[in-house]
Formats: C-alpha cells, structure tokens, sequence
C-alpha cells in the first residue's frame, strides 16, 4: 500500500537513523513525505485539466566530516533505506574531494512535535463536483463581450504529509494544507490582446487554510468586473512614460517584496552558495545593520507563524520552529533568512552576529534537500487609508496584479509589469492605461517609500511557484502587503506596437 | 540504478489496462535516477541523488477526462490510481473537441543511451567538478557550477495500440566562475558524459571571466547585438511557447496568427524544429506515444507551420505532428527542438563585421511583457561586451532589455555557422550566435 501506518514510518526513520548512527556520521536526518494535490483548470466552459497526483517517498541528508550527502527513494522497506543510507554516505564521501568549509551546524533543540494548518473545510473533502461547478459558474460569467474570446477558471488543492527525524532526537510530524483559486479573463480583437485575473495573476490567490477560502472569493461575483477591465484595456492608452509617484496594490506589491527583499535576504545567496544558478545578493554581510535598504517606513518581517500564509508551517526542514525575524528595520538591513550550516558561517564573518537558525530551510519534496527559502515575508502595515492616500497624490499612477517580473542576478536592478494600472490625477483615480510596466535598483526604490496603507488593506498573498536551487525546487511562500506609495519611479518602459 | 526495460513496463502498462474500464484509457510511466553534484566558492557544497517513478493515467469515458497519478508500481497502488482517474472522469464535465486518443504509428529507433554515463558514479562527478575548481583557482577565480547525471526511461501507451519506449541519459556540466568584479558561463550537454570535457568547460568560462575585469559603465540605448548562443535559446523558448503552438495559434493570441506564409523575419532565418537530428537529444515521439515530426517552422523569413497534438489536430483537422506535453496539458504543443540553418561566418567573423555594438554572453530572468507583441525583459549576464570597429574592447556593466521578439528577427543581420547545443524547456536545439540590428537596452544595473 502506497500510504503506509505511522508505527511502520516510526520503524523506517528509526532504522535510518540507527544505519546513520553506526556508520559515524555527524549528523543526520530523515523525511518521509506524502504529497496529494487536486488541479483543475477551466477554459471556455470546458475542463481543461481535472487531475489529481500523489507522491510518496524518503529522503536521508548525511554529514560527515563536515561534508553533506543526499539520497532519497519512492521505495518504502528497510531494505531501501539501508541502500539509501548508504547512498547518501558514499555521496557524502564524495562530496569532500573538494575541499572547502567544513559545515557545522547551529545548535538546535531537538523536538517531539505535531502541527497541521488549522482550517474549517478540508479542500480534499469538497467534493470535485462542487468545485467544478464553482468554476464553471464563474467562468460562465465572464462573458460579458464577445470581445472575451478566453475564459478560465482555476482551482489548486495541496495536502502535504510529513515526518522528520534526526539523530539528535527530534521527531516532528507535521500536516500542511493549501488551497487557492482564481479567474482570468481575456479579451482579443484585430489589433491586441489583453487580460485581466482575480484575485490575482498565474492561478489566483492561495493560503494554507481551508475551502472557506475559495468561498470568500466569490469567483462569479467578480468575473464580470474582471472581463469588463480586459475589454476595456483593449482601447486603452498605453501607459506614458516618465518618471512618477506611483502606488502599487497589495496584490503587485507582494511580488515586489518576494523578489527585492525576499530573495536577497536569502543567507544563501549572500555567501554565494547559488552563484551557479539564481545568483547572489547585494545585502553583503558587512552590510548587515549597517545599510539602509529603504525609508524608516519601511519594516519588512518574515513570519512563518502568520495564519494563512503559504510560508506557514510548525517547524521547518531542520526541524527549527517557526519564527517571525525582522529583515529590514525602519529601513536598515537587519537581518537575513537562515538555516543551521549558514548561521555558524554568518557567525565566522560577523562575530557579533550570535543567532542560532530562524527556520527557513524547507525543501519542496522529499527527493530535495532543504535550502533557505522565504517563509512569509512581508511589509509591515502603515497608516493610511487607500482614499487618503490617493486623494494625497497630486499626479501619479496606480499598478494593480503582476502580470511580468524580472530583477537581475544581485536583486539590484528590477522591472515589473501589471495588468492593469490607473492614472492618478489631482487626487483622483482616472483612465486605465494599459502595458504597464516600472522599473527600479531596489534600495533607491524602498528609499523612494513615503506611504503604507494599514491593516484593513493589508492581505496575505500566495506565491505558489517560487524557483530555486539545482536541481530546481519549487517554494510556496506568502507576502503580506498593503497598497504603498513610491515617489519618483521610472514608468512605461520599452516600446509598444500601437 | 536498475532500468526496468522495455519489457517490464510493457507489462506494468497492460495490467493497467487490465484494470480500465474507460473507452480510451493511456499511461505513461517515467522511471529516472537524478543525480547532481553542485559546488560554489570552489568546494562541493551540496550533493544529491534520488529515484522516482512517475505513472500517469489518463481515462477517457464519454469524452470526459480525468488524469491520475501515482509514483509507485505496487499493484495495489496502479489499481488505485486507474480506480482515481475514473472517479475523475466520471465527474468531469463532457469535452465536445475531443475525438479520439492517437492511434499507432511506428516509432524510430534512436540513440539516446549512453553506458557511460549509466556508469558515472558520485567519485567522478567529483573528479570532473575538481577540475573546473582547479581550473579557475589558478587564475584566482572562484567556480560554481552543477554536474547532473538523469537516467530515465520513458513509456508511452493507450489502449488503441500506441506503444513507445525509450530509455535516456542525460548529462550536463555548468559553471560559473566569478572574480572581483567579473563573471564568466560555461555550459555542455549531451546523453554521453565521455563528450563533456570538464577542461574546456572550466576553460571557456575563466576566458569570459577574464575578459570581463573591470566593467565600464555604458548606457542604454539602442544597440546592435550580437547574441550568443544561450542568449538565442532562451529568447527562443519564449518564440515557441507564444508562437507556433496551435493552442495559441487557435486563440487568436499568437504574433503569428495572421502570418503564416508571409516574410515577416530576416531572409536569413530559417528555423526547423528537428526532435531526430542526432547533434542534439533526440526524442523519437511526444508524450502521447506520436512519432514526433521535423517540421519547418521558418524558412528564410517566411512563417510556414505550427505544431499540433492530438487534441489540436482533431480539432482543426490538421495532421498531427506529435508535439503534445505531459497530460493533462493546458499549454498546447510546443516544439522544443530548435535547430536553425547555420550562416557562413564563425562567431569571430560575426563580431568582425560589427561597426559599433554590443557581445552578449547571456540573458537572465527573462519574462514575457505581452503575450501578443512578443515583448519580453531580461538582463544579461555573465559577461557583456562592448564591440567597435570589429574588436572587442572593453566589458561592460550588465543591462536590461525590453524588446519585442517579432522585431529582433526581423532585424538578424548574420547567423554564425557553427552551432551550440543548448536545453530548452521541452527539449534542447542547436543554436547560433546571431548578429542584430536595433535591440533595446532600457536600464543598467550596478555591476
């Protein structure tokens, strides 16, 4: 049988860690991972995709002499853990050909825990008929023009199962749950085409809670509004270019954090450990405390204990508890995301710097090993309200739902697009524009923050897709974030057909 | 890693049609063996292998369509994975296109295996990253780079006949070697890890790197290019995902919806999509068991066709031309095995005849702006070059383009003769270095 009873788990990850432990290693642990997801995708009133996938399996991470090694198997038996133990210490032998630091880990108290994302309506105990029909009705009611040539509706549910072990003592089995949804609608005609999405972009919104999500979403309620703008974005005028104050909805500013701030407080990144794939960080470690990265406004926080988030968990891959970590403190750089190895080597390069792990490595399966990823990472609400706010804005544009994201190897220089942006004029929301893009070196960019909307704006935004490591894991992590203002931002960027 | 074999999956995929009751049911099963050595600040710092084995099972009952899978062969769990994907099918709602799943062909036999590489163990990923350290530490650099070794079978069947098998190795070897203010790329790939020669990797990116002290600044602007060929590929994923994909094609929101047929990039363009040519990876069928065809996508600057699946086909009576993805697939067909017609002049002679411009080694996070117009950002990276009078004569600070795919083949000057393998995102092509006219740089950015 593919899911196997826990007394039978209990007997595997003890035999690995004993196999582990007879073989003198420094340290080592083991997951044992079940991962269900239900996908379904409408397009044009017919499923496109209803699938549902189940992955099951083991990994074991070995250090010894100070050098890691990995292997992970589908196969549940003693026999394969006894083959994948061994594996991973011929890797782990292999792995010091080279030499280099030596890892050594932080301490961390070893825990015997559970933790499962509180919910009121389990996402897998909906049935698939009423999701599909939720979807259809919305998709339905995006067709307000013949102008909206395409439709779609979509659903993700995920339901992670997972046990950690390690040889200093800790057994943590935790149970994560998401869900999310979405519409997009889009409108074509002889000269453009154009799309509007809600409540967000690239499959709509997610967190870790239950179907009661998709429910406050309401899907049908929203659709014709949605169809409605990508219509209108087919006739609207291009967005100007020039230098403006521009204030970004929550909805865009998530990715803005995700990709500027999070990303860059990676440790990781910052010790060139991803030099060979997503690059390094220009939050050096001698910048630490030390460098302004944006306004006094500005306090960004990683937080994997916010309910909802899809950053949220009990304990992370090392078995290290959630915690909330402030990485940026009325705009000085304060602190980076870390893991057990990485913490010891901050430690090396600033001695002042005597924190243990803040428990952000996570690894997307159990065939990967954890890396620093974002939890939730999030700015922190101001004080404004958005009517204010506006009103307060003489002449500027307002940049709704990501529709482009790029930023280069330093998280220095960045460029986004929306779907949709308004011109701001006398304190006033006016015209669409429509291709709107801006663009920014990211300290000057925080630097230019003068106004945060508060709590009442403030909602916690899923990215489900986040990229990462070699080979490629894929992070869900969570950005709160409430509509902000920045002066003086270069917008409109490129050339456009007319 | 043990292969389970052509015959052993044969078996596996009719027990799994012994417990169908659908009208058309298919099964792919994806064995593989990944392994990856990865290093930075020139030591191995992360080391991994595991094993999977992914069945995916699509029933088709009354045109409805349900897909389940399953990573395991226990015939407990390929019962209920068939016993899933039919409780999936029978919710689903009727899809009036669908016709029919595809019906056998005969399938090429090629080579994509290599013992080699089935034999290259942890000690000589090892060996081969060491020799790239070693390579950039003599000139003071620091390497990072990964070694990644995926052995795999992949199987195709449905209950109309289709059958398809191929076993594949895989290796590849990337480095990033870095200095005080300078970077350098190097990449090879090929199912052989005897044709990866560490030496030459490490080689090539230390000479960019080299070449690449002492950045100066420059500003954006209008710049003829010249592009190399990992620059080509990545632009290109985009061109063949927003494209020449019938989905796409069909929704009215491909560039070339209303260009087929006619000049609309450089006459010395000339595109084919090439899944058997063996100076690439070769793929002998799609992921619906189709023997995939070489198709001629662009001719000297002429549109010509656009790629199908099964489901596209049937739906706009076109002939298919086995380009479909992994079920269930809501992207379309793409094709992912690039090949372009070689120009006459090597890089170096490319660069000779350029005026004033700019050498990119290579594009990074590149992301679409408009589906339609084809715009897509990215900055370069890993060594970028200023060009006068023919030479080369200073690295330059890294920048960001915003600029339309459409207009970028329109404006190719010169195609290189020799040809690069390189991945894509369904496969991997052989590409050029390319010699541009008018391409955007909007923004620098700081190193």
């Amino acid at each position: 049988m593919l899911f196997c009873i826990m007394s039978y788990f209990k007997e595997l990850i003890h035999h690995a860690l004993n196999t582990c432990e007879v073989m003198r290693v420094d340290y080592a642990d083991v997951r044992i991972v079940r991962r269900q997801r239900e996908n379904i995708a409408i397009k044009d009133g017919v499923v496109e995709a209803l699938e549902s996938t189940e992955s099951f399996g083991f990994g074991v991470r070995v250090l010894r002499n100070g050098s890691w090694g990995f292997a992970a198997s589908n196969k549940l038996s003693i026999e394969e853990v006894e083959r994948i133990v061994k594996q991973a210490l011929i890797i782990a032998e292999a792995s010091s050909f080279t030499p280099g630091r030596k890892v050594i880990l932080a301490p961390s108290q070893s825990v015997k825990a559970k933790y499962k994302t509180p919910l009121k309506i389990h996402p897998f105990k909906v049935s698939l008929k009423d999701k599909i029909d939720l979807l259809l009705v919305a998709d339905k009611a995006e067709h307000v023009s013949p102008k909206i040539k395409i439709s779609q509706a979509f659903y993700r549910g995920f339901w992670e199962e997972k046990t950690f072990a390690s040889t200093e003592g800790s057994y943590i089995e935790q149970e994560i749950i998401e869900c999310g949804a979405g519409i997009e609608a889009t409108a074509i005609d002889e000269h453009d085409v154009q799309n509007r999405s809600y409540p967000n972009s690239f499959g709509g919104q997610s967190q870790t809670t239950g179907f009661e999500l998709i429910k406050s979403m309401d899907l049908p309620g929203n659709a014709p509004r949605i169809a409605g703008e990508a219509v209108s974005l087919l006739s609207a005028k291009q967005c100007p270019s020039g230098e403006m104050d521009i204030i970004l909805d929550g909805n865009q500013l998530a990715l803005q954090v995700h990709e500027s701030c999070g990303h860059a407080a990676e440790l990781d990144r910052a010790l060139g450990m991803e030099a060979s794939y997503a690059g390094i960080s220009f939050l050096t470690p001698d910048k630490l405390e030390e460098f302004r990265y944006g306004s006094d406004i500005v306090n960004i926080a990683a937080d994997a204990t916010l309910p909802g988030g899809l950053g949220t968990f009990g304990f992370d891959d090392e078995g290290v508890p959630a915690q909330k970590t402030l990485l940026v403190k009325d705009g000085v750089f304060s602190d980076y995301l870390t893991s057990r190895e990485t913490a010891i080597w901050l430690h090396d390069l600033v001695p002042s710097y005597n924190k243990s792990s803040n428990g952000t490595a996570r690894a997307d399966s159990w065939s990967a090993i954890p890396l620093i990823r974002m939890t939730n990472v999030n700015l922190e609400p101001g004080a404004w309200k958005l009517e204010d706010l506006i009103a307060d804005t003489k002449k500027g544009i307002f940049f709704s739902t990501n529709k482009s994201w790029s930023i280069d190897d330093r998280r220095l220089n960045f460029q986004f697009g929306t779907e949709i942006a308004w011109e701001i004029k006398n304190g006033k929301l006016g015209q669409i524009f429509k291709n709107p893009t801006y663009q920014g070196i990211t300290p000057q960019f925080w630097g230019s923050c003068d106004a945060i909307c508060n709590r009442d704006y403030w909602v916690i935004w899923g990215t489900p897709n986040c990229g990462k490591g070699e080979p490629v894991q894929e992070a869900h992590t969570g950005h709160g974030a409430s509509p902000t203002r920045f002066r003086k931002i270069k917008v409109g960027i490129g050339g456009w057909e007319k | 890693m043990n292969l389970l074999g052509e015959k052993k999956l044969k078996k596996l995929v009719q027990q799994i049609f012994s417990f169908s009751k659908a009208d058309q049911t298919e099964v792919s099963i994806y064995t593989f063996d990944h392994a990856l050595t990865r290093f930075a600040n020139s030591f191995i710092h992360q080391n991994v292998r595991y094993e999977n084995i992914l069945v995916n099972v699509r029933m088709i009952i009354d045109k409805r369509i349900g897909v389940a899978s399953i990573n395991s062969i226990e015939i407990s769990d390929l019962r209920e994975v068939v016993k899933r994907a039919t409780k999936i099918a029978r919710l689903n709602r009727e899809d009036s296109d669908f016709v029919s799943l595809p019906k056998p062909q005969p399938i090429p036999k090629i080579s994509s295996f290599s013992q080699s590489t089935i034999n290259f163990g942890s000690i000589d990923r090892a060996k081969a990253v060491k020799t790239v350290i070693e390579t950039a530490k003599r000139s003071n650099f620091t390497a990072s780079g990964a070694y990644e070794i995926i052995l795999s079978e992949l199987s195709i069947a449905n209950s109309l006949g289709v059958w398809a098998y191929q076993p594949i190795t895989s290796a590849s070897l990337s480095t990033v070697v870095s200095g005080e203010n300078s970077s350098g790329y190097a990449f090879e790939l090929n199912f052989d890890t005897s044709k990866i020669h560490p030496e030459e990797v490490a080689k090539k990116a230390v000479d960019k790197a080299k070449m690449g002290e002492d950045p100066i600044d420059i500003s954006p602007g209008e710049y003829d290019v010249v592009l190399e060929p990992s620059a080509v590929a990545e632009m290109m994923d985009f061109f063949s995902y927003l494209g020449p994909n019938a989905r796409v094609f069909y929704e009215q929101a491909s560039y070339l919806r209303d260009k087929l047929g006619k000049r609309i990039f450089s006459p010395k363009l000339t595109i084919i999509d090439d899944p058997l040519d063996e100076r690439g990876m070769p793929m002998a069928f799609d992921y619906e068991g189709v023997p995939k065809q070489k198709t001629i996508l662009i001719e000297e600057g002429v549109p010509k066709a656009i790629v199908y699946d099964s489901y596209y086909a049937n739906k706009y009576k076109k002939k298919n031309t086995g380009h479909a993805l992994a079920a269930p697939n809501t992207e379309g067909p793409m094709p992912g095995h690039l090949v372009f017609k070689p120009g006459k002049k090597t890089t170096c002679e490319l660069i000779k005849t350029v005026k004033k411009g700019i050498l990119v080694s290579r594009f990074w996070y590149v992301r679409m702006l408009h589906h339609y117009q084809m715009n897509i950002t990215g900055m370069t990276r890993d060594g970028t070059f200023l060009i006068e009078n023919g030479k080369i004569i200073a690295p330059v600070k890294n920048l960001r383009f915003t600029q339309s795919i459409p207009a970028v083949l329109k404006n190719i000057v010169g195609v290189s003769k020799d040809l690069v393998l390189q991945p894509s995102w369904v496969g991997a092509g052989l590409f050029p270095t390319i010699f541009v006219r008018k391409f955007h740089f909007t923004s620098t950015t700081e190193f």
